[in-house]
Formats: structure tokens, sequence, C-alpha cells
């Protein structure tokens, strides 16, 4: 059961570019993805899919050994939940989606395969698959900047990647390992003395798909490139595991290296987390925007990994979930817009969707509404998934550092800053064109009212938006009222890690 | 009485039924057509698999009183280059014509060049190492120049300079050993220098060096790169098919013999090895970057891959041989495919541009996917051959302690993903105002080729294991041998 909602994407991924018809394509692929989430669910309530190990390439001791339990369950169901709402948007809104239907499903494998993996070459091997499907989708349906863009994911995630394989070899040759295996690499301890230049390995591939300050210099542009409708940057989103890197793999492997580095990382991180909300305060296009947001998030989510405290790491895992549901539903959201607007590839703040829109409100309520309660749930309101998360990251690092607490949660109120900012221009405000027209010609400005400008009557939500943001919605508000379910499955581990530490965290 | 000399046929059968190809092929020209000698051809190569096949696990038998050895990793590497010959000459059924190659004297060359391989391959002995070498060598010089352009005839005749010089350097090295320890054959060497009171260090030192020398010539690894970049753009496309992948596999062949089993005990080159594949693998992958012609390309990122191959050297004799093989294999498939699909698209013989690469993909898709197969393996992403190939060279060099050299490669295969990568996007992406035309006429048995090595580089990728274990199995017997 575990590998078929492993590879049932893939099969699918497989099977829909020999289907002639467009209708026929889209179908299969939604219904692949909506079993995929049907299994994810159904092996949920059995709390998950034990282990199950398989020789692989035995001469290199590397095994096919994937489990469902704890914090893996939490973020598969996400990634299910999410390439269905992806797959479901792109059959039905993008023109020429065939290829990114398949791009999509590559995707979901390889996504659910990294989080899956309990063997670090398979974990590996499904980490840097992920690349192709993330830049092919860049490539084909990418803006006109997209070769400069793809170039520095590539190169930003490659380069993390090779230090890591290093590292990886590192771990065989010095902990003494028979297999690649986690249950065998924990048996075998690395000796201290080369743990620092091995965690280092991992944290330079962690770092850069987290992202931290400074390996993000890849995140804006690659979110910026994407297609204007936004499901790339869903899959993009969900292809941020630096965290879970982090959580289940360099800090059980190298307690000792991260004992000592996890101060100054608990630094750096909570400066990305405020870097990245001051940036996202200035930005013009609403994918800029969202990509610094999401990169404070992820500040965040650091700052809650390298605390080495268990409330903290409960709560970078609980964040990292839910925001691939909320900064995900938000790109489609965008991309709901931007279907509205024109897009002018010449307007000079760059590609995609400006934020000074303006008056959207007025003739769009419903999306207005929803996208609202999707930006509380970012800022961290509580009573959606957000507040959770981060609340529980600053409690759980201020009892670690206080002063990087404090930093970190400055954050928060940036958050407020700029989510609010962008939402008043684009949804509230009279827009620069229809202000000034309307201070030209102020009867027919009278007369028509401002916020049903001609130029600016955008329709309201489709039934297919309807199936893509009030579901994203739905979990963002059950689990910020009860989020016992997803805490239950990350307690355990958060816990499990901390055994690791019996030193204490200091 | 005359003594029967030790000719054992079994261990020569490879070799023989190659040359008879050749010498058929040679002759068939005068009354068949080009076509029924090239089907010929690949009956024979067919023929040559099977008696390898037959030969693996044979007890190691010698020919010659050990001047032949048909040990498991001659027969491992002779597969190799015989799977890498199968895919260019069913290349050539259709390129042949296009390339203005279409005369049966190519194939014979072909076959000759291939004789040669084998040769290296089975080598027991410095000279039979060094026969097989020149024939090889020979038949490449003029196969390079075989079309009628002034192209081809200045690459062929740079790389039979070039190659001569090598050439030369080798025999002086050979010749220098000898003089040093006395014995031609790899096992007397490595006997001769284990001894306590071998005296001649200062000659086998510079013997050694000057085989490395001849030997990097041969297999294009820096500083003695340079003829490489200009022959394979030069030559035409399906020659460098065949240059590429058999030629290389041939000459890695002899350079591990001599190195690994002659040579092992002695630590003479060990400095120099590792100096040599740090300046390749910099100046290769460096220079690949700012190429923008695919054969140029592809070429300094062969001049890259010698340096990993290389790295094999430095790891102990059974892991290091394992991987070699492994890598070669993954290398023959991946470097027959690319050049496949760039003689099936290009308009002439000077190759594919970056820019004709453009939009590949909306035109002639199963090309765009299976080029952008062998991009991601030669650049070592997994799942494909090519990472599990990088990974075991890498692992295996890291394990036998050379650690700075292995990170070294592993760093600089960081930016040889930047011009693997480019191609394989541009495929994707769609040109604005229209995209070039290309030449594009149904290629079936490129197609074949292409579909072969696309298939082998994934199964080569996820499962890897039948051939790792197959090689495993050859390890222990030539352990029990040493």
């Amino acid at each position: 059961m575990i590998h078929l909602f492993l590879f049932l994407p893939l099969i699918a991924a497989l099977i829909v570019p020999l289907i002639p018809d467009r209708q026929i394509k889209r179908w299969t692929a939604a219904l692949a993805a909506a079993l995929t989430l049907g299994i994810g669910l159904g092996l949920s309530v059995n709390g998950g899919a034990a282990l199950e190990r398989h020789t692989w390439i035995s001469q290199l001791g590397m095994t096919y050994s994937v489990s469902l339990e704890g914090v893996s369950l939490l973020l598969c169901l996400v990634v299910a939940f999410m390439s269905l709402l992806a797959v479901l948007y792109a059959g039905w809104k993008v023109e020429r989606s065939s290829a990114m239907l398949v791009l999509v499903l590559l995707m979901e494998t390889t996504l659910l395969g990294i989080f899956m993996a309990r063997d670090l070459v398979l974990f590996y091997v499904f980490f840097e698959a992920a690349l192709i499907p993330s830049l092919l989708l860049l490539s084909m349906y990418g803006g006109p900047n997209r070769l400069t863009a793809l170039t520095r994911f590539a190169i930003y995630t490659i380069v993390g990647s090779l230090f890591l394989l290093a590292a990886i070899i590192g771990v065989k040759v010095y902990g003494g390992a028979p297999t690649f295996a986690l249950e065998d690499i924990l048996k075998n301890p690395i000796p201290k003395n080369v743990q620092t230049i091995l965690f280092l390995g991992f944290l330079a591939a962690f770092a850069v798909k987290l992202p931290l300050f400074p390996l993000h210099g890849w995140l804006a542009q690659f979110h910026e490139e994407n297609h204007s409708s936004g499901v790339a940057d869903v899959m993009g989103t969900l292809y941020k595991v630096g965290g879970y890197g982090l959580f289940a793999w360099a800090l059980p492997l190298f307690p000792d290296a991260a004992r000592d580095l996890h101060i100054p990382l608990m630094w750096i991180s909570a400066f990305t987390a405020i870097y990245a909300a001051w940036i996202a305060f200035s930005q013009t296009s609403w994918k800029r925007l969202l990509a610094f947001a999401g990169l404070s998030h992820m500040g965040m989510v650091g700052l809650g990994v390298l605390s080495l405290n268990a409330t903290a790491a409960t709560g970078a895992m609980y964040l990292l979930a839910f925001q691939g549901v909320y900064m995900g539903a938000l790109f489609l959201g965008v991309g709901m817009l931007a279907s509205r607007a024109e897009i002018n590839a010449a307007r000079p703040e760059g590609y995609g969707l400006g934020v000074f829109q303006g008056g959207v409100m007025g003739s769009a309520p419903i999306l207005g509404g929803l996208t609202m309660t999707l930006w509380l749930a970012a800022i961290g309101v509580p009573g959606l998934a957000g507040f959770v998360g981060e609340f529980s990251i600053l409690f759980g690092s201020y009892q670690v550092a206080p002063w990087i607490s404090f930093t970190a949660g400055l954050a928060t109120i940036a958050a407020a800053a700029y989510a609010l900012t962008a939402y008043q221009k684009t949804f509230w405000e009279v827009s620069p064109e229809d202000a000034h027209s309307s201070s030209e010609h102020p009867d027919e400005a009278h007369d028509l009212g401002h916020t049903s400008l001609v130029s600016r009557i955008v329709s309201d939500l489709t039934p297919l938006e309807w199936t893509i943001l009030a579901p994203s919605v739905g979990v963002l508000v059950f689990f910020g009222i009860y989020s016992a379910p997803a805490l239950n499955l990350i307690q355990p581990a958060a816990k499990a890690l901390m055994g690791f530490f019996a030193g204490g965290p200091q | 009485m005359l003594t029967f000399p030790d000719v054992s046929l079994t261990a020569l059968l490879p070799i023989i039924i190659s040359l008879v190809t050749a010498c058929i092929a040679t002759l068939g020209g005068l009354y068949t057509s080009r076509q029924n000698v090239a089907y010929i051809g690949l009956g024979g190569l067919v023929l040559t698999l099977i008696s390898l096949i037959a030969l693996w696990n044979n007890n190691n038998t010698t020919s010659f009183k050990g001047a032949l050895l048909a040990d498991n990793y001659a027969v491992a590497f002779s597969s190799v280059i015989v799977i890498g010959a199968l895919l260019s000459l069913v290349a050539s059924l259709d390129s042949a014509r296009k390339a203005q190659l279409n005369f049966p004297e190519f194939d014979a060359l072909l076959h000759f060049g291939i004789t040669g391989c084998l040769i290296i391959a089975f080598a027991g002995d410095l000279v039979v190492l060094l026969i097989g070498v020149e024939v090889m060598s020979l038949a490449s010089y003029v196969l390079a120049t075989f079309q009628t352009s002034r192209r081809a005839e200045e690459a062929g005749m740079k790389y039979f300079l070039l190659g001569s010089i090598g050439s030369a350097i080798l025999i002086y090295g050979i010749a220098l050993t000898f003089g040093a320890t006395g014995h031609f054959d790899f096992v007397g060497i490595a006997t001769a220098i284990a001894q306590k009171d071998f005296a001649n260090n200062t000659l086998l030192v510079m013997g050694s060096l000057l085989m490395l020398a001849g030997f990097s010539f041969k297999v294009g690894m820096a500083p003695f790169h340079q003829w490489t970049p200009d022959v394979y753009a030069g030559s035409p496309t399906l020659v460098t098919l065949f240059m590429s992948i058999v030629v290389k596999t041939a000459a890695f062949a002899g350079f591990v013999r001599v190195f690994q089993v002659a040579l092992g005990s002695s630590d003479a080159w060990q400095v120099p090895l590792q100096i040599l594949i740090g300046l390749t693998v910099i100046v290769g992958n460096m220079a690949a970057i700012r190429q923008n012609e695919l054969k140029r390309m592809l070429a300094y990122s062969a001049i890259a891959h010698s340096g990993y191959l290389a790295l094999a050297m430095l790891s102990s004799p059974q892991s290091g041989s394992n991987a070699l093989v492994f890598y070669l294999l993954s290398y023959t498939l991946m470097n027959a495919g690319a050049f496949a699909v760039i003689g099936a698209i290009q308009k002439d013989d000077r190759g594919a541009t970056l820019e004709d690469l453009r939009g590949l993909f909306y035109r002639r898709p199963m090309y765009a996917v299976a080029m952008g197969l062998f991009l991601a393996s030669l650049a070592g992403l997994p799942p494909l051959g090519g990472f599990i190939g990088k990974y075991t060279l890498f692992s295996a060099a890291f394990s036998n302690g050379y650690v700075f050299i292995s990170v070294l490669c592993i760093v600089s295969s960081m930016y040889a993903l930047v011009y693997y990568l480019r191609p394989a996007m541009m495929m994707f992406m769609r040109a604005e105002g229209g995209e070039m035309p290309l030449q594009l006429e149904p290629r079936p048995s490129s197609g074949v080729t292409i579909a072969l090595s696309a298939v082998g580089v994934l199964l080569l990728g996820i499962v890897p294991g039948v051939v790792l274990g197959l090689l495993e199995g050859a390890g222990k017997l030539l352990q029990a041998m040493l």
C-alpha cells in the first residue's frame, strides 16, 4: 500500500502523455492525484505505514526503506492535498497544460519520496530527482527571464546537493555503517571530530533548500518567472524541504556538531525571518512578495528546528506542513487574480501581477475574503493553522535563547505589515489609473461609484476556484482550532529527536 | 621434437572473430554493398559478444604464456567495448550515408579498430598492449579523416600527429620499465617490483611517469588533452561517437591494467596521477562551460570524465575496477545516445549548436526526452546510471584514503552541471519567433541506438545491482588470483 501511495503519481505521469484526448488526460491526472490523497488518508487512519525495507543495491549498501509515520505522514498528506489542487487548477485553467500535469505528478512522487525515505541515499535520490520536474516546469512554462532564474536555481541547489553527497560518502566511510538505512546509520555513530565537517555538508544542501540567508538568492526570481497560474510555485513551495532534512537527517546524525553550532544558526534563521519580511514589504510584484513571505516563514521553521527544543521543533514541523497549504493556496489565488487582469510583461517591476490592482474587493468579494483568510493564516492569527506553529516556535526558542526569539517575533509583526499592505493595495484601494481618471472626470466617477469602475469589473469565483480555495481555507481553519491530530503526529518524533541531545540544549 | 606453442584458442576466440569480421569486411566490399557489409559486421560483433559471455568465469585462461589473459575483467571491458561498437554500427546504418561515409572501407577500419581495442583488453603484457594500442590508434586516425571535407582531414591529421607523439612516449615508458624490471608481462613486473632487493627504482619511476603521460594522451587527460576538442568536433559525428566510447574504454582498460596490476606496489605514480586528475577535471569542466557548439562541449565533457574515470586507479584494485567498468558501461550508453541524437538532428557534420536545440521538444519530443536523459546522466543526477557510476567511483577513491581529490572531483561536478543543464533546458523552451529549421528525416537506426541507450541508462540507474553483482563476483576471482 505504501508503495502504491508513493508511485501512483509516477505511473499516472507515464500514462498521461499517451492519452490523446485532453478531457480524458486531465480527468486521469485528477483521478490519480485524488486516489493518492485517498490512499494517504486511509493509511493515516491506521497511524501511517510501518517501515518497509528491501535491498536495492546490496553492493553499495543502498536499501529501499520507506515508512510513513509521524512528521512524514503529515507532510505527505499536505503534499498529496496540494498536488491535487495543483492538478485540478492546471488541468482546467491552464492552456496547453498536458506537460504541466505530467510534471506535477512526477514532482509529487519525488516529494513524497523525500518525506518517506528512510535510507540516506534513497533520500538523496528523491531530493535530487525533484529538481528535474521543477526545472522543466520553469523552462517550459516560465516568463521571459526564465533562463537566468533556472540557472540560478539549478546552481544553488546542485552545489548544495553535491556537498551533501560528499558528506553522505563521509557518513558511510567514517561511521562504518553496513548500509545507508537510517536505523543502521544511527547504530554506528559518527566520531565527534568529523561530525562538524559532515554536518556542514548536510547544512549546505538544506540551507539552500530552506532557504536561509545568504543562500536564498535563487528564490525570488524562481517564483517570479514561474507560470502566472501559480501551479509551479505550489510545487516549488512544497519542495522547500530543508527544514525536514535538518529535523530528520542532519540533527539525529550529528548531534554534537548541532549542539556546537546551533546558536549561530538560530541567529541566521531569525535574521532571515526579519530580513525577508523587510524586503517583502517593499515588493511591488505579487509573486516576489509571496516568495519573500515564504522565505520569512522558512526562517521561522529553521529557528524552530535548530533550537534543539521539543516544543520549537514541533512548531517548526507544524508550520512547515501548513505553510505548504496557505502559501500554495495564496500562489493559486494570485494566479486567479492574474488570470483576471492583463499581465503586462513589460511592466517596470518585472514579470508578473503587480500589487497595484485596486478595487478587486468590490466585484470579487469572495475571492477577496478567502484570500484574506489565507493571509491571516500566513500572519499567524490565532484560530488559523499558522498560529500554532509560529507560537510554538517562539515559545520553544525563547526557552533556549530569549533574544533570538524576540528578534524572530518581530518578523511576525512585519508579516502583518507586508501582508495587509499588499492586500489593501490590491483588493481595497482604488487603482492608480482609476484614481487618475476619476479625478479628471469627477461626474462619471460619481455616477459609476468607485468600486465598480468599468475597467475593474472582475468576475468572482468560478466553481473550479471554489474547489481550490475553499478546502484550503477549511483545512487551515480546522487545524487552527483543532490541531491535536497534527500535533499528535509530530510530537513523538520531536521528543525522539531530543533524545539524541541527551546532554540538553545549550 | 617441436613443442607446440601455448596457443589457447579459447582465450583468443573473441579477437579471432573480430579479426575475421574485419577481413570479411575488407574483401566483402568488392562483392557487395556497404549495407550488407555492415550487417555482416553486426553479425560478427554479436558472435564476439557471445564468445565473450562464454569466456566468463572461465578460470582465467591464458594464451601465449600469459601474454593474453582472459580473466573476468578482460571479458567485462571487452563486453563494454563490443556493446559500444554495436551501438555505433547500428547508428551508422542510416547516418553513414548522410556523413558521406557510405563505403565498406569504413566498416573494415571500424572492425580493425575494434580488434585492436579487444587486444588491449585481453593484454597480459606490455608488448601485446602496445600492439593493441597501435592498431586501435591507426584505425581511429584514418576513421577521423575519412570524410572528404577539410575539417575531417584537419582533425585526422591533428589526431595522427599528436597521437603518434603520445604513442612514442608510451613506447619509451614501456622500454624503460622493461629495463628496470626485466619483464614485459604484468605479473612479472609486479613480482619484480615487490622483491626486497629491487634496485632500479629511478628507472622504474621514469618509465611509469612516461607511461602515465602516454596513456593520458590516449584517454585525453590534461595537460595532454589538446587534441580532443579539435578531433571530436572536426570528425564526422558518427566517428566521434565511436571514438568517444570504444577507444576510451579500451584505453582505460589498458591504463588500469598497467597501473593497478603491474605497477600496483610502486608508489611513484600516485601523486602525479592526482595532479593530472585535478588539472583534468578543472580544465575540462571550465572550458566546457564556454562552448556553444555541442560536439566541442561533449569533447570537453569527455576530458572531464576521463579525470573521474582515472580515480579508479586510486582505489583498491577490486572496488576500483568494478566502479570503472560500471561507469564505462553507463558512459558508453550516455555518450552513444547523445552523439546519436546530435547525428540525427545536425544539418552537417559541424554538429549542432545550442540554438539548434532550442524548442526541440516541441518538434521531436522523443529526441528531446532522450537527450535530456543523457545530459542528466552525464551530469550525475539520480536516478540515472551516471549518478551510480559517479557515486561508486568517488566513494571507492574516498574510502581508499584519497579524500582531497574525491572532494575536488565532486566540486568540479557542480559546475559541470551548468553546461549540461543549459542544452537540456533549451530543448524545452519555446523560441520566440519560431524555431530554426532542422533536417529531420526519419532515422530508424539512429532511433534504435538512442532508444537502447536511453533504456540502458535508466536501468543502470534504477537497478544497477545486476551489473554490480556480476562485477563483484569478478572481483572475488581476481583477488583469489592475486
